[in-house]
């Protein structure tokens, strides 16, 4: 009992050979994968922004500095990109989880057909968003689409949904509403499902009912549900690009006006072959994904600790 | 198969969970490790199956020394405390896993698996899933899968704790029948005393990974070995009367109870000792030399028990019940034998 | 009628709206891939094609090679899944049951990793399909997807939950780790594999980003990419591109009315992409 580690070592030491090169044998398909088109590139982007003058073709460089990352942030397309990113984030993230807070709430009512209205508000999860992209499209026809007639109805003239500058981002974020807002009720679906009914028992002896109960006691309880859902879609809007592509043909707004970062990416690697740009960029949209990723992960720490 | 525990030792990061273990089973005994939780029992266990191994110390089955072996090769049958069936396997397969992993061919598989369900009465449930059988059941089960491998030993890790009341009496007979009949050397975990006391041929009691004693469950409770096994066993728990030792006297700790008892006989003088005295130990003796006060007195069946108070010692008794002792009564009492030990107060070592 | 009625009334006439508009796109797909141009260009709107015919999806097919898209996405689709839910099982059941030096430590690694965006490592993964001479080619959409850090987490937390005495039992049964694994762990894992191999299949099918950097040719275009490059072609017949993007859609929806439970357990455990 004199060396506390002793033992530990020796259970190690007496396995097999086979016995201690198998974990890695399990591990191996796995890890080929990760470290070639994960790990690598982590590595490899990280050191691709800093290379100042760096040519796809010889895999040459100048120089290790920030050129990179001033010459990203002094291009006016790069700020208008995180300008339109932010204000695409800072509208589809509110709005969707305001409208999945309420459906959520209905659809955890106990209801009839409850599977039918699962179907309808989760549909768009598993349907690809450039094709369903093609239907909006023609949805938002200045001429014939069916946005522009339902609003006719309440005196609104036809709207150049995607024809002009200014119209081009509601657009795009009542798509992109659209296209999150199952993701989000299913979140808040299941935080509600964790509450526990006792509270809504002890609000109806009170007397409480319907929207005072919604906004006493459903709102408050579902308070870490609704953060979490605010940060794990701010996440994914921050990469908004699959819904911005379908509807302007490939271009970023009708007047490559709307340009996002990822757009922002694409154009720097493929159309002018600056990959140290691309890589700058990209490093720039980790920074606000890290951000907000470490916010999600002290909340998750708070909440479990209650 | 005879197994030999030769100063099996395990230690954790920090912590020694068995010490120095050293024991003989001999073939076809049913042996029972018995212990409070966190004893080291379980330890030694999943030593004796290979799942740990061990720090120190040798483990041998009849000649063969098995101690570096992985589990698969030392022939034993486990079985958990929660029984550990595959969920999504029937009955058959399950029984008949350990078979498959044998290269048993198929028809000798479900032959053997058959023979071996109809010993444990699990015949007619071949066909389900674990999920579909009660707890019994299941036991039953996990016994068959252990069994039909022809184990030289067989593992319990607390088989019945998982199980109500009714089913572990009915499920104790059981595995002694099955054990009796398959005549395989069997070792029981548990921390149930009238289990392990009904059951075995032998019981090991163990405390913080230290044998306490190794003997025949009579011998276990009539002789204990210190004041551990006797406070382990017995229910009601023994009743300990902590004192000293004045003149050849029993003298309470406060000094006011006091007897004379021929086992006091050759004790030194002032060494700190406790009486212990089991229940039914106590008989009503009007020449006896304990005077007690009654404290307090309920109906037991047939007989009385009643509470006493000797000095700043408070102990039951069972007193027949047509002596009509009442509260406040002062009893004279004289002790049996056999029940009545006493132990060193420091170090719990058996004086008498 | 009492409040209680009314209010009921009230919660089906609003979810039954909000599921109305939920669905109009896919309403204005599904009936404009039957529609003539004419019947698309009208306004007021027409809300259903006068005959039903499969004359846009026959077109849609003769104009663009959408038969060999739909063949690419399966391959795709049948590689990448199986190969990943093999590497994840193996994985998975490293990481929870077998023992090695640091197994902790890179498992938060791993997990640190799942927070970079795919997006950020395109720029490399590029440059590595170009110099593995597969850029253009069908393996190029595969390989970058045989691992998944995401699944194999899930995979992990199933096989934590399983008690250690089933192990030991198995393996004083006899039994290698490699027979328990598949003997044992993956027939128990059903649920948990079942969702992973829905959603792993979902977001390859649904995969359009990478497809667009890696595959140029139209012989080895998906069909989601495959359906962007033909908008320029049929820009003028949107009845065709709706009838297309049909095909493209359609296989999910079915999925989806199947396997809502597994897939809608999946989202909830922590989302959709790996």
């Amino acid at each position: 009992m004199k060396k506390s580690k002793q033992p530990v070592e020796r259970e190690l030491g007496e396995r097999s050979f086979f016995s201690r090169i198998e974990p890695y044998l399990y591990l191996l398909p796995f890890f080929i994968g990760i470290t070639v088109f994960t790990l690598y590139p982590v590595i490899n982007v990280v050191l691709m922004s800093f290379k100042e003058g760096y040519s796809h073709l010889s895999r040459s460089f100048d120089q290790w500095g920030f050129a990179n990352y001033q010459a990203v942030l002094s291009d006016p397309k790069f700020t208008q990109a995180i300008g339109n990113t932010l204000k695409y984030v800072l509208l589809v993230v509110p709005i969707s989880t305001c409208i999945s807070v309420v459906i959520a709430y209905l659809l955890n009512q106990k209801l009839r057909f409850s599977a039918l209205f699962q179907t309808a508000y989760f549909l768009p999860m598993v349907t690809s968003v450039t094709a369903v992209g093609l239907a909006w499209k023609l949805m938002y026809n200045k001429n014939f689409g069916i946005i522009n007639y339902i609003l006719s109805f309440i005196g609104i003239d036809r709207i150049p949904w995607l024809e002009n500058a200014a119209w081009s981002i509601p657009a795009l974020v009542i798509f992109g509403v659209w296209n999150i807002m199952p993701f989000t009720i299913i979140l808040l679906l299941s935080g509600l499902q964790n509450i526990d009914p006792q509270y809504y028992t002890a609000a109806r002896v009170d007397g409480s009912r319907g929207l005072r109960i919604f906004f006493r006691i459903t709102v408050p309880l579902l308070a870490p549900t609704i953060f979490l859902v605010c940060i794990t879609n701010t996440i994914s809007s921050f990469k908004v690009f699959s819904e911005l592509y379908p509807l302007f043909n490939g271009k970023p707004g009708p007047f490559n006006n709307l340009y996002t970062v990822v757009y922002y990416i694409r154009y720097a690697m493929m159309e002018n072959r600056k990959y140290g740009i691309a890589a700058a960029a990209a490093l720039v949209l980790f920074l606000f994904i890290f951000v907000f990723t470490m916010v999600q992960l002290l909340l998750q720490k708070k909440t479990k600790k209650r | 198969m005879r197994v030999i525990l030769d100063h099996v030792t395990k230690r954790f990061s920090d912590v020694t969970a068995v010490s120095e273990f050293s024991a003989t089973l001999e073939d076809g005994e049913l042996i029972s490790l018995l212990g409070p939780s966190g004893c080291g029992k379980s330890t030694l266990l999943n030593m004796l199956s290979g799942i740990l191994p061990v720090s120190g110390g040798k483990i041998y089955f009849d000649d063969q020394d098995v101690t570096a072996l992985p589990p698969e090769k030392r022939g034993i049958g486990l079985v958990f405390q929660n029984y550990a069936l595959y969920p999504h396997m029937t009955v058959m397969s399950n029984i008949c896993f350990p078979l498959e992993t044998q290269r048993v061919p198929k028809a000798e598989r479900i032959e053997r698996a058959n023979e071996i369900a109809k010993l444990v009465h699990v015949d007619m449930l071949m066909n389900r899933k674990p999920a579909e059988l009660s707890g019994g059941q299941q036991q039953r089960v996990a016994i068959a899968r252990a069994l039909v491998k022809n184990p030289r030993l067989l593992l319990l890790d607390e088989p019945l704790s998982n199980l109500d009341a009714r089913l572990r009496l009915e499920m104790r007979e059981e595995i002694r029948r099955i054990q009796q009949r398959t005549g395989v050397t069997t070792i029981f975990v548990t921390h149930d005393q009238e289990e392990a006391l009904s059951i075995s041929d032998r019981i090991v009691l163990m405390r913080a990974g230290v044998v306490q004693q190794n003997d025949l469950p009579q011998r276990l409770y009539n002789e204990p070995a210190n004041q551990f096994v006797a406070d382990f066993l017995g229910n009601p728990p023994i009743n300990n009367l902590p004192g000293k030792i004045a003149d050849g006297e029993f003298v309470t700790a406060d000094g006011k109870g006091r007897c004379v008892l021929p086992m006091l006989a050759g004790v030194e003088n002032g060494r700190a000792v406790n009486l212990s005295v089991r229940s039914e130990s106590f008989v009503l003796d009007p020449n006896g030399p304990i005077s007690c006060e009654v404290t307090r007195v309920y109906q037991m069946g047939k007989e009385e028990m009643a509470y006493l108070r000797l000095g700043d010692c408070d102990f039951r008794a069972y007193i027949d019940s047509d002596k009509g002792l009442k509260k406040g009564d002062t009893v004279r009492l004289s002790l049996k034998k056999r029940g009545t030990f006493l132990f060193d107060l420091e170090t719990g070592e058996r004086i008498r | 009628m009492s409040r209680q009625k009314i209010s009921k009334f009230l919660i089906y006439a609003f979810l039954t709206l909000g599921g109305i508009v939920m669905l109009l796109p896919f309403f204005v797909m599904f009936t404009s891939a039957f529609k003539t141009t004419q019947e698309i260009n009208r306004f007021p709107p027409q809300w259903f094609p006068s005959h039903v015919s499969l004359d846009n999806f026959k077109s849609a097919f003769a104009m663009a090679p959408f038969a060999k898209y739909f063949v690419n996405s399966v391959v795709v689709m049948v590689c990448s899944v199986s190969i990943t839910t093999f590497t994840t099982i193996l994985a998975a059941f490293a990481f929870s049951r077998l023992r090695f030096p640091g197994r902790s430590l890179i498992f938060s690694l791993l997990l640190s990793l799942m927070m970079i965006p795919f997006e950020m490592l395109i720029i490399t993964n590029y440059s590595t399909i170009v110099d593995l001479k597969l850029w253009d080619t069908i393996p190029a959409l595969i390989l970058p997807f045989t691992s998944s850090i995401f699944y194999t987490y899930i995979l992990k937390n199933f096989f934590d939950s399983v008690s250690d005495s089933l192990y030991w039992s198995a393996r004083i049964d006899g039994s290698s780790n490699w027979r328990y694994l598949w003997k044992v762990m993956v027939p128990m894992a059903r649920p948990s594999l079942t969702t992973i191999i829905l959603l792993n299949a979902l977001a390859s099918w649904n995969s359009f980003m990478w497809p667009m950097y890696v595959i140029s040719s139209d012989k080895n275009r998906t069909l989601p990419w495959g359906l962007q490059v033909f908008t320029t072609e049929a820009g003028s017949h949107p009845e065709l591109l709706m009838a297309a993007s049909t095909v493209v859609v359609l296989p999910c929806i079915v999925l989806f009315l199947f396997a809502r439970k597994y897939i809608v357990g999946g989202v909830a455990r922590g989302g959709l992409k790996g």
